[in-house]
């Protein structure tokens, strides 16, 4: 309820005829209220905020490409290279950039594309009840049934490595999870009683999802897509770290850890700085999910209000 | 005299080392008993040791089969009997006819004899069947095999040549039983693999562990020592260095060899306890280009990835050093067959800087493909190919050829290698069956060469290769050689040699009477290796 208030009071200072300045000055506002009352939240939010920027600008930020094995292998950090060199002689600083570019992309695809797809599967099946939501729930079951990575690894194994493959093992990943979390949303949002109403005046079922059910299930479907970006990092990383994930010479952090583990003891940087990349990454995503998820959630404290 | 200056004095050199470092251990008393621990790079996934090529293949069944003849195990530079006691030469060299032992028995308790010799090589040497390693040295030599009487057997050649011994001798021409083969047809099953060695095949577990328990029946009296071997199934070269430290393998003397990195931090983490040695593995390392198949089935476009990659740097960053780039044969190991390495160096694609070869390749790719070329480029998933994969795609990168990469699981690459499935490969290791200097042209370069995974054909090397087999001279061989070499480094065939592959190894200092053998092949069998105390298994 709070959250839902919260927008709608946004939504309105958005829309007044404020002068731009003035709006600015809200909405720095509004960004300091949000640090003050989540400031784990924001430290997500400036960590994931990094990452953005350092995957849009790495071609312009990256000192060398992230492929040129042009230097000697396995120098230690240094003001020319200041995360060293691997052991093909290319820049870890170079690699790290690019891998966040690799990483957040085949987070964000994967998880629009798996959220959504398990979004509408589940509000669809949910809302119309019966036998086809029954059927539907056995296939979730039997998906959910198999260990995430196991099944992820045979997929891949199955489909080749490639970027497009890793997304698309991550969406049939995710989308199951999706699907059950929406279809719980959807039984409980069929029985509301504007829901009845629009029924009973004659509306349609699909105009009743698209109109009554689907913009209420949007807050958990945000949640959603912010949690999982993490998770589908981690997946790909793990992938291309058992090798079958992104192929070898795209910057991965997942590849550049298994190179890594070749010299642990003579060149430590070459594992150490993809591994705090994953790890920063993942830790300014759940920081940032978290906080929208309590932003989003009535019954948690530290929204916008 | 003549033949046994073919091994150069590097290689005598090297063997003398061997036993200098590794020979002391032989003078204590042999100590029966235990179980010894090392690994198998990858899943054989077939186990036909008549119709494989892998490595993995070889050596997952290494001390269950026997062969006619043997490279020594207390001389692997000498050729033993093995199955044979003896054998005679007819005057023209023509005819080899091998007296076999008596009272030997397969691991199933059925007697051996000239029957089972027969079928085997009838098997290795039809036509229909394809025999990468052992039917494809003796194909063009061995005319006919003859079952004189149970322990008689006749080898009769096309010709005279030095070759024929060291080919039968390899660890990949093994005798099967006659029964076995009837029954099953090949040998790629564990039930079929019943031999007459040193061992027994005890169990294969997929992608985990291959062992073998001590056949008490052995021919040998007294051998072998151990009670058994187990293989684990170790894949990549964190994991095998990580069993190396932990004691867990006790050794290290199989493709692929240590990095000196890897070297360095086992020595660190055991100490004295281990013995690290450097070792050329006989084996060379090769690009692929699938010349049935566009772009390469242009040879402008080949002469260009000629020109384009870098040998030097592959050897330099992937190997870290130890290898020989650019020589189709290693001087260390042949001698003199081997081109001059001062000739080899300076010829285009081998010369440095890169420059002006560069600027050559560009030019032809450009010529045909304005806007660059997009390949897919495979290799298997195994040691550290995927790095020299890389390497190999960034030099490339360099000419307008845009590589995307595949990699494959080891047992599911050769199956498409073999069927020409791929358009080209960044790299991939052959090992040589003997130190012959014609061995790597019928595994790699010949039209029916075991490895020919490019598809190619080239009368003047089919022709040269054929001339230099059958010429008994030593130098005008040689100048065969030389001049085959000179062919294949200036035409732009579909396998570029990067070069000859070397590494470090290692011995616990528990395991004795251990040898290296001159072939990654012939040291796996273990049959008078023991271990100086019991290992907690």
């Amino acid at each position: 309820m709070m959250g839902r208030a919260s927008a709608g009071a946004l939504a309105t200072t958005s829309g007044s005829t404020i002068r731009p300045r003035a709006r600015a000055g809200g909405i720095i506002r509004e960004v300091g209220r949000f640090a003050i009352r989540q400031p784990l939240g924001a430290t997500g939010a400036v960590i994931v905020l990094v990452l953005i920027a350092t995957a849009l600008l790495a071609p312009a930020l990256a000192p060398h490409g992230p492929r040129d094995a042009a230097f000697t292998p396995y120098q230690p950090p240094s003001a020319g290279f200041p995360l060293g060199t691997d052991n093909l002689g290319r820049d870890v600083l170079s690699r790290v950039m690019w891998g966040a570019r690799l990483s957040l992309y085949v987070g964000l695809v994967s998880v629009v594309f798996g959220i959504t797809l398990g979004a509408l599967w589940g509000v669809v099946t949910g809302y119309v009840g019966g036998v086809a939501d029954s059927a539907s729930q056995r296939v979730v079951d039997s998906l959910m049934a198999l260990p995430p990575i196991i099944l992820a690894l045979s997929l891949m194994a199955a489909l080749g490595q490639s970027v497009n493959n890793v997304i698309l093992a991550l969406t049939l990943l995710l989308a199951p999870t999706a699907a059950r979390t929406m279809r719980s949303l959807a039984l409980v949002l069929r029985e509301a009683e504007y829901v009845e109403a629009a029924r009973a005046i004659g509306c349609r079922g699909w105009r009743v999802i698209a109109r009554h059910v689907v913009p209420n299930t949007l807050a958990t479907y945000i949640v959603l897509v912010t949690v999982n970006i993490s998770y589908a990092i981690v997946v790909e990383a793990s992938l291309s770290f058992l090798g079958l994930g992104a192929p070898p010479d795209e910057p991965s952090w997942g590849a550049m850890l298994t190179a890594g583990t070749q010299a642990i003891e003579a060149a430590p940087w070459t594992f150490l700085f993809p591994g705090l990349a994953i790890s920063l990454t993942v830790f300014g995503l759940n920081l940032l999910g978290d906080a929208i998820r309590d932003l989003t959630d009535p019954r948690l404290r530290g929204g916008l209000g | 005299m003549r033949r046994s200056s073919l091994l150069s004095l590097g290689m005598v050199l090297l063997f003398a080392m061997a036993v200098g470092i590794l020979g002391a251990r032989a003078q204590e008393k042999p100590r029966p008993g235990g179980v010894l621990a090392w690994f198998d790079y990858g899943d054989p996934g077939r186990l036909d040791v008549h119709a494989e090529s892998p490595l993995v293949v070889q050596q997952a069944a290494a001390g269950i089969w026997r062969g006619i003849i043997q490279w020594d195990p207390d001389d692997p530079t000498k050729i033993a009997p093995d199955l044979a006691e003896k054998w005679t030469v007819s005057p023209d060299g023509k005819t080899y006819t091998f007296q076999l032992r008596k009272r030997v028995k397969w691991h199933d308790g059925q007697p051996f004899s000239s029957a089972d010799v027969k079928a085997s090589f009838d098997r290795l040497l039809s036509p229909d069947f394809k025999s990468p390693k052992c039917g494809a040295s003796l194909k063009p030599i061995v005319a006919d095999v003859e079952a004189v009487d149970a322990s008689t057997v006749q080898f009769k050649l096309r010709f005279a040549t030095p070759v024929f011994l060291p080919s039968l001798a390899s660890a990949w021409c093994r005798v099967a039983a006659r029964h076995v083969l009837e029954k099953y047809g090949d040998l790629n099953r564990p039930e079929a693999q019943i031999g007459t060695g040193p061992f027994r095949f005890k169990r294969y577990e997929r992608g985990n562990l291959i062992e073998w328990e001590k056949n008490k029946d052995y021919f040998v009296p007294g051998l072998p020592y151990l009670d058994g071997v187990k293989q684990y199934i170790l894949v990549g070269g964190p994991t095998q260095l990580a069993a190396a430290k932990a004691g867990k393998v006790l050794l290290w003397d199989t493709w692929p060899p240590m990095l000196k990195t890897q070297a360095d931090e086992l020595q660190r983490a055991r100490g004295g306890a281990v013995e690290i040695y450097q070792w050329p593995l006989n084996t060379i390392n090769l690009v692929y280009l699938n010349t049935t198949r566009a772009p390469f089935n242009n040879p402008d476009i080949r002469r260009a990835v000629h020109l384009a990659v870098d040998r030097q740097e592959i050897v330099q960053k992937a190997l870290e050093g130890a290898g020989v780039p650019c020589a189709i044969l290693d001087p260390k190991l042949v001698g003199d067959f081997a081109l001059p390495l001062e000739e080899v160096q300076q010829l285009p694609g081998c010369r440095q800087p890169k420059d002006a070869d560069l600027a050559e390749a560009r030019k032809l790719v450009e010529k045909h493909y304005p806007n660059g070329i997009d390949v897919e480029i495979a290799f298997r998933a195994v040691g550290n190919y995927a790095d020299r994969s890389q390497l190999v795609a960034a030099q490339l990168r360099k000419i307008g050829i845009r590589g995307t990469l595949r990699s494959y699981e080891s047992a599911a690459g050769y199956a498409a290698y073999g069927k020409g499935d791929i358009t080209m490969i960044a790299t991939q290791d052959r090992a040589m069956d003997t130190t012959d200097p014609s061995n790597v042209f019928h595994i790699v370069y010949t039209t029916e060469a075991g490895s020919n995974y490019a598809r190619w054909s080239d009368p003047k090397i089919d022709e040269l290769a054929d001339k230099a087999l059958k010429e008994s001279n030593r130098d005008r061989r040689k100048q065969l050689y030389w001049e085959l070499q000179r062919h294949i480094l200036t035409s732009p065939t579909g396998a570029i040699a990067v070069g000859w592959v070397e590494g470090w190894y290692f011995r616990d200092k528990r395991l004795m009477n251990y040898k290296p053998a001159p072939t990654a092949y012939d040291a796996n069998t273990f049959m008078k290796v023991w271990l100086k105390e019991e290992r907690a298994q």
